[in-house]
């Protein structure tokens, strides 16, 4: 899962039935792992009343699809969780510190509630 | 799923057997102010173009939504196209606010939002 702030609502008419009630939003990471398009943006479906502002977490792939509570839904993002806080080492969280693959584009806002500096 | 704009259409006369009779898009994922490439990414990486399978009818200068996945393309296009990108939705209204500052914390009071 990744971590991201909604900063935007997509509307379409056109598009597969299935995706008839989703509400899309538009999810700019903190970080990314194994980006597959290099974009800064994802799309995912939200069913826990996200909003504009928000730090979400987002779940890609199958899972996404599970938590939505039906398999056959032609999409692969799904907002998991509203954040209402977030605590974050900032030693830790810096690209140097970071495991392989993991946060190293980090770009956490400083303005996060909960972050403190070691 | 990302947002893309269609800049064209692609053809083949020599194509693997999964990809015949599929209409084939050039979707170039969206680089507005803030929906770029991720800082750091090699140079054009933001111009990085996405052939994705369309079956909505999605014509060049639209904005799609393009799905990614064995399963999605299982259960749109068939599983037996070969291409995992899907166009799933054309856009109508797209709304950002990139500088969206986070909201004040704690849980959100449902039913105050228009959805």
């Amino acid at each position: 899962m990744i971590l991201g702030r909604v900063v935007g609502e997509v509307w379409a008419t056109r598009k597969d039935d299935r995706l008839e009630r989703a509400k899309l939003l538009v999810v700019r990471p903190h970080g990314w792992y194994e980006p597959r398009w290099q974009t800064r943006h994802v799309i995912a479906v939200d069913d826990v009343h996200a909003g504009v502002g928000d730090d979400v977490v987002v779940c890609l792939g199958q899972p996404a699809r599970w938590s939505l509570g039906a398999e056959n839904i032609p999409v692969d993002a799904a907002v998991m969780a509203v954040v209402d806080r977030i605590e974050v080492d900032a030693d830790a969280a810096t690209p140097a510190h970071a495991g392989p693959g993991i946060a190293r584009r980090w770009d956490a806002p400083a303005s996060w509630n909960g972050v403190r500096a070691r | 799923m990302l947002i893309g704009e269609v800049v064209g259409r692609l053809w083949a006369s020599r194509q693997a057997d999964g990809l015949a009779g599929r209409k084939l898009l050039l979707v170039r994922p969206l680089a507005g102010v803030d929906v770029g490439g991720v800082p750091g990414a090699p140079a054009g990486a933001r111009r990085d173009l996405v052939v994705a399978v369309d079956g909505l009818g999605a014509g060049p200068g639209e904005r799609v939504i393009v799905a990614h996945g064995s399963r999605v393309r299982d259960i749109t296009v068939g599983a037996e196209v070969a291409d995992k990108d899907i166009v799933v939705a054309i856009i109508d209204d797209l709304h950002l606010d990139p500088s969206s500052e986070r909201r004040a914390s704690g849980p959100p009071a449902r039913g105050q939002r228009r959805w």
